[in-house]
């Protein structure tokens, strides 16, 4: 009987606002919870619905420090401080910042809003994206993971480091060429003031602001990666045995379409043994540097303009990167011996 | 989309966290390590959400436009996004989606995973206990009937607990997921069953079953799945953890 009244009534004065439309979905949902669970019980739709959460989950933690992190950059780090930090020539800041990845020991949630944060802050465009790019792969957790997931194998884990280091790298250097600030969206260009309001309140409102945005397309980008991981057969990658080519292009499109955790996603390669250690790298190198759920973070974070050029670009020189950081770290014979 | 629907959403996102951070349902979908950072990062965005509360609240007694208000009313309209915050929130509440389990074996394929060993030499492994029949986790088990030389698991008896799977093939294999991160990169480990009274157990049901992993049974072409030969099945509630790690 309640919904009977949900719907909108006309108003003389006010009109019907979010808080409205929000307390109508709630009193539905609670109405319909039952017929809600029914709905997914279906044993795929079961397992997507577990995967979805448990990546929102699991991202949720990273995401709240990465904007905690931007939120005090933003109230108490005055502008022009990492300028300053950085090499004043963009091609020897791209490095610089490329390492200085290392310091963030997070997955990629928690570098996009930090990103942005530091283009803010006047840091160039093309370090920032290279901080971007590397912070989620070369950090001291992610290598570790990746040292225990492949025993013996400590080749692997200097391949990735190079590898990923090399993309954000040569990404930045992209940028710094041909990239545009016009296909950054307007509220990332804008320069942010702090305004006459104290400092925590600067930093409590950035925060807060960025969780809200950042963390509805990292849902979107939850939503996809669940959906594919229930739909994409693992048996695909059984198929690929001795096949290199297809083994190292089938990978690639894997890491983006799982969009694991760079922190997790050293134990699944390593469990696909029946491919040789290249299009594994490869896997390792793509998903930290692009993703579903990064694209979405991406393109809510900088807009899509930026997001749809900057995605695709990255997942080429990913690719290429780890193929040549794995023929110096593995050996021509890591081509040779398969072929 | 207002200010104060998006800190609604926080609250209610943050809340929902934090529920099942405390209430122990996390692990269905997450390692237990992640415990406090899941506690902490609810109670810093119902935190972050509540203080965009309070000053709202304060400001409301002073004329509009005044401040950042006016401002932030603006620049919070432009986007549809937050309104995304909603689905974790109700799915945690509303649905609290199991842990994976059968449907997820079954979709990895005739697969089980195990650790690799150290490049050109034997892992080593210690001797099992003593007792007559020691329990096992799923993944040490497969670990040590996969690269195992020295035949600790040859001729003894052990259990293991898991969840059955009926496969389409019309085997019935006892399986763990193991997580690395969260759930959405669990893989499975898994012992095919043989012998025993196993017909009237649907997929799903947790058993703890005792039996002998048949020596040399996996090999890298079923997968590395070995086979158990079981003397004794008994039904066993699911664990508190369902994942191994």
């Amino acid at each position: 009987m309640v919904t009977t009244h949900a719907r909108p009534r006309p108003k003389p004065a006010r009109r019907i606002t979010s808080l409205e439309v929000f307390c109508a979905i709630i009193v539905l949902a609670l109405i319909f919870s039952g017929r809600l669970s029914q709905l997914l019980d279906g044993p795929g739709v079961r397992t997507g619905a577990t995967v979805f959460v448990a990546v929102c989950v699991q991202a949720l933690p990273f995401l709240v420090l990465g904007v905690t992190l931007s939120g005090l950059i933003a109230a108490y780090v005055p502008p022009g401080v990492f300028r300053r930090l950085l090499p004043a020539n963009p091609l020897a800041a791209v490095p610089v910042a490329g390492l200085a990845g290392v310091a963030l020991p997070g997955c990629e949630c928690a570098s996009v809003p930090v990103a942005r944060r530091l283009m803010q802050q006047g840091v160039p465009a093309a370090a920032a994206l290279t901080f971007l790019l590397a912070a989620p792969a070369v950090n001291p957790v992610v290598l570790a993971a990746t040292a225990v997931a492949f025993p013996g194998q400590p080749r692997m884990v200097v391949a990735r480091f190079l590898g990923s280091l090399g993309t954000a790298v040569v990404m930045g250097w992209l940028w710094a060429r041909f990239g545009r600030v016009e296909w950054f969206a307007e509220r990332v260009r804008r320069m942010t003031g702090r305004g006459d309001r104290p400092r925590w309140q600067v930093f409590t409102e950035t925060a807060r602001h960025d969780l809200a945005e950042a963390g509805g397309f990292l849902v979107l980008g939850g939503l996809t990666s669940a959906a594919l991981n229930v739909l994409v057969p693992p048996s695909v990658v059984d198929t690929l045995a001795g096949q290199l080519v297809l083994g190292v292009l089938v990978m690639a499109l894997l890491a983006v379409v799982l969009a694991l955790c760079s922190e997790a996603d050293a134990f699944v390669a390593a469990s696909l043994s029946m491919l040789p250690l290249l299009p594994r790298l490869v896997f390792l190198v793509v998903g930290p540097a692009v993703d579903v759920k990064l694209y979405a973070l991406q393109a809510g974070t900088f807009g899509r303009r930026f997001a749809s050029r900057f995605a695709p670009a990255t997942f080429v020189v990913a690719v290429v990167c780890a193929l040549a950081a794995g023929l110096l770290v593995f050996g021509p014979s890591s081509w040779g011996a398969v072929r | 989309m207002r200010r104060e629907t998006q800190n609604v959403l926080l609250v209610l996102l943050g809340g929902a966290i934090l529920k099942i951070a405390v209430n122990g349902q996390y692990l269905r979908y997450v390692k237990p390590a992640l415990q406090p950072w899941l506690i902490l990062a609810g109670a810093a965005t119902v935190g972050y959400a509540a203080i965009g509360i309070l000053q709202d609240l304060r400001r409301d007694g002073r004329p509009a436009g005044h401040g950042g208000a006016a401002h932030d009313h603006v620049h919070d309209h432009g986007s549809r996004s937050p309104w995304l915050l909603l689905l974790p929130a109700l799915a945690i509440f509303l649905v609290a989606p199991p842990a994976l389990g059968a449907d997820k074996v079954a979709r990895s394929g005739d697969r089980s995973v195990v650790t690799q060993p150290a490049a050109g030499g034997t892992a080593l492994f210690t001797p099992l206990p003593a007792e007559e029949a020691p329990l096992l986790r799923m993944s040490d088990a497969v670990t040590r009937a996969v690269w195992d030389d020295s035949g600790t698991l040859d001729g003894r008896q052990i259990r293991v607990v898991g969840f059955v799977v009926r496969m389409p093939d019309g085997s019935v294999d006892l399986a763990r997921l193991v997580i690395g991160c969260c759930a959405a990169d669990a893989q499975p480990v898994k012992v095919r069953l043989q012998g025993g009274d196993l017909g009237g157990y649907p997929s799903d049901t947790w058993l703890e079953a005792r039996g002998e992993i048949t020596p040399h049974t996996a090999t890298e072409a079923n997968g590395y799945v070995p086979a158990f030969v079981v003397s004794a099945v008994r039904e066993v509630p699911a664990p508190a953890e369902p994942y191994d790690s």
